[in-house]
């Protein structure tokens, strides 16, 4: 076990500078901006030196209470990833913001903003699975203020709708987690996941569909996922980018983090104890997904709806991947998730601009957008052709992943590889629908669109990775690889990482 | 393992208060009532992590106030534990109270009502 405990300023630093931006505050109000720049960037430049140095895999212990009598954090290949993930999309958000937020109350959005950010990367390191509830409430309510926030009436329809159903969910979070403790009087991860065995199987389902259920409003899988389309299309393009890249991260992590770990069994492929495989409840949830998001985002007429269930959709392929099982599955399913955050977020700052610009929101509206922006017009291309999986984009390696490990796995898992297949084409087709309207021309000849500084570097660094990936894949692939065995292999690269004297039972 | 279950009666009354407060938030379309139906399931899941953790015959989990923390072996005093988790359950559930009434005050300015039908025929 090594002890890394700097890695809590990665937690400490948000919560510390957010608490204290209304000081700042008082100064002038571009000046909090800037501090939510700053300490984002102390952030990604932390964690991009424990990723880079190898400094992990580590272990931060709390008042020298070594777990499991003490709360730790655990610095693994996948929270140190995932973080540094969450990290520089946020960064790449803060500047867009420096821009985008201008109206309105920004010292207490910028408060939000890090606390969002602080509690994100809180529910990737934490190693007890009470505070994986506490930081996901954190990451949660500042979401619902977020997603309120701006001048538009239909944001507060959208945010009231996400605090229901996710209020709701992380109560059932919380009953699973004490059914849990009942069983076995801790709430250390890696301890519970050593001894999960000894728990009463029909409690052990009934507690895991409980956690299941809470965790998938985060990972938007099927039928927890109803608010996804209205807090996106609601919520000011800033606030829809940082929650399908900072918020879907967190919450995929989350939902595996319980049922490959916690719930899992060491083997071949993964499979979970208790009287009910959850892996294989998650892959037909997924599959609901995928179909009912493709098929929604066909029919809608608003970028920015569509946008939503094609993140609903993606979310769906994400838990797909890793429901498989193996390695290579959990392996295309991290690739897919980064592959998505970083298209994603880059779509909804492009529609952003655009609507700042006066060009609007509806499809008809991108009629000739070339003539007007060739720079947005690539931009918004190249993140849609990631989306869709085109050889040579980012997107092509991780469908690709994800089903080679699906031929791999064999047996009735074999359809995944049809979902795959249905999703490309259906994202194809509304994908290239925009893509069309954009090269198109039209007989008006409309002003150009000028484009700030500030949003286009998120936009320009955004667009240059998604090419960069798609042609150096072990860009992403090398991490993703380190990663997917801690999920797959959970004695050897978790548990005894965090607890060396334990046994399995 | 399972002493808990000597509280049936709490258990059942928390499960209920859910199922009360489950079947308030999915029925009602006044959001005013979706909040108060949210709060009557926080207090079910609090009662069942108080429940869980005491038993008839607990005494208080201080180890100098009672020489009886333990007898023939087995610990009979309460569990701590989750009586402090309630306590941050509860402070999580009056920050999400006091955000969802808030929401709920400005959609109250912006609509004009707080019905949830009519707000969404005023979407449309």
């Amino acid at each position: 076990m090594n002890i890394f405990n700097n890695a809590a300023l990665l937690i400490g630093i948000p919560l510390l500078f957010a608490f204290s931006i209304p000081l700042f505050g008082f100064i002038s109000k571009q000046l909090t901006k800037w501090v939510t720049i700053f300490v984002i960037g102390f952030n990604a430049t932390f964690s991009l030196y424990i990723l880079l140095a190898h400094k992990f895999p580590s272990v931060v212990v709390m008042g020298n209470w070594v777990p499991p009598f003490g709360e730790n954090l655990y610095v693994g290949p996948v929270a140190v990833f995932l973080v540094t993930v969450v990290s520089l999309i946020g960064l790449l958000i803060a500047i867009y913001n420096l821009w985008a937020i201008k109206g309105g109350d920004v010292t207490r959005f910028s408060v939000l903003f890090l606390m969002y950010i602080a509690g994100a990367s809180g529910i990737i390191l934490t190693g007890d699975i009470f505070n994986l509830f506490i930081f996901m409430e954190i990451t949660e309510i500042t979401s619902y203020a977020l997603a309120a926030y701006g001048p538009e009436r239909r944001a507060l329809g959208g945010a009231f709708k996400f605090l229901v159903v996710s209020s709701i969910g992380s109560t059932l979070y919380l009953l699973g987690v004490m059914l849990i403790y009942t069983q076995l009087g801790t709430l250390n991860i890696a301890e519970i996941a050593a001894r999960i065995g000894q728990t009463t199987p029909g409690l052990l389902t009934f507690a895991g569909v409980l956690l299941i259920s809470g965790l998938a409003v985060e990972a938007e899988l099927f039928p927890f996922n109803g608010w996804v389309p209205d807090t996106y299309t609601g919520a000011v393009n800033g606030v829809s980018a940082a929650l399908s890249g900072i918020g879907a991260i967190a919450g995929v992590y989350a939902l595996f983090r319980i049922v490959m770990t916690v719930l899992g069994k060491d083997g071949m492929y993964v499979l979970t104890y208790g009287k009910l495989d959850l892996m294989a409840v998650i892959a037909i949830l997924a599959t609901a997904t995928v179909v009912i998001g493709e098929l929604s985002a066909l029919t809608q007429k608003n970028v920015k709806k569509m946008l939503a269930y094609s993140s609903m959709a993606q979310m769906g392929l994400v838990a797909a991947g890793f429901s498989i099982g193996s390695t290579l599955g959990v392996y295309g399913g991290i690739f897919q998730l980064i592959n998505h955050s970083i298209a994603k977020s880059m779509l909804f700052l492009i529609v952003g601009v655009l609507v700042a610009a006066g060009v609007g929101e509806r499809i008809e509206n991108f009629k000739g957008l070339w003539k007007r922006s060739p720079f947005l017009s690539l931009a918004f291309t190249i993140g849609a052709f990631s989306m869709l999986g085109f050889p040579l984009f980012a997107g092509f390696w991780s469908k690709f992943a994800i089903v080679g490990a699906s031929i791999q796995r064999g047996g009735w898992y074999d359809f995944i590889i049809g979902l795959v297949l249905f999703a490309s084409v259906a994202e194809a087709f509304y994908y290239l629908r925009i893509v069309t309207y954009i090269f198109s021309s039209t007989e008006m000849e409309k002003p150009k669109i000028k484009v700030n500084l500030s949003p286009a570097i998120p936009i320009f660094i955004l667009a240059v990775a998604i090419v960069a990936i798609g042609v150096y894949p072990n860009l992403i692939g090398n991490f993703s690889m380190q990663s997917a065995g801690e999920f797959t292999h959970k004695m050897k690269d978790y548990v005894l990482n965090v607890i060396p004297t334990i046994t399995a039972h | 393992m399972q002493v808990f279950l000597q509280n049936w009666i709490y258990l059942i009354a928390s499960v209920s208060l859910i199922g009360v407060g489950l079947y308030i938030v999915l029925t009602k379309e006044n959001i005013f009532r979706i909040i108060v139906g949210l709060n009557i399931i926080e207090s079910g899941t609090n009662l069942f992590m108080i429940a869980i953790a005491w038993h008839p015959k607990a005494v208080m989990p201080i180890y100098t106030a009672t020489d009886h923390l333990a007898v023939n072996g087995k610990v009979i005093a309460a569990d701590p534990l989750p009586q402090s988790l309630v306590l941050t359950a509860i402070v999580i559930g009056l920050g999400t109270t006091a955000l969802a009434l808030a929401i709920g005050v400005k959609i109250f300015e912006k609509y004009g009502t707080l019905d949830v039908r009519k707000i969404k025929e005023a979407e449309k």
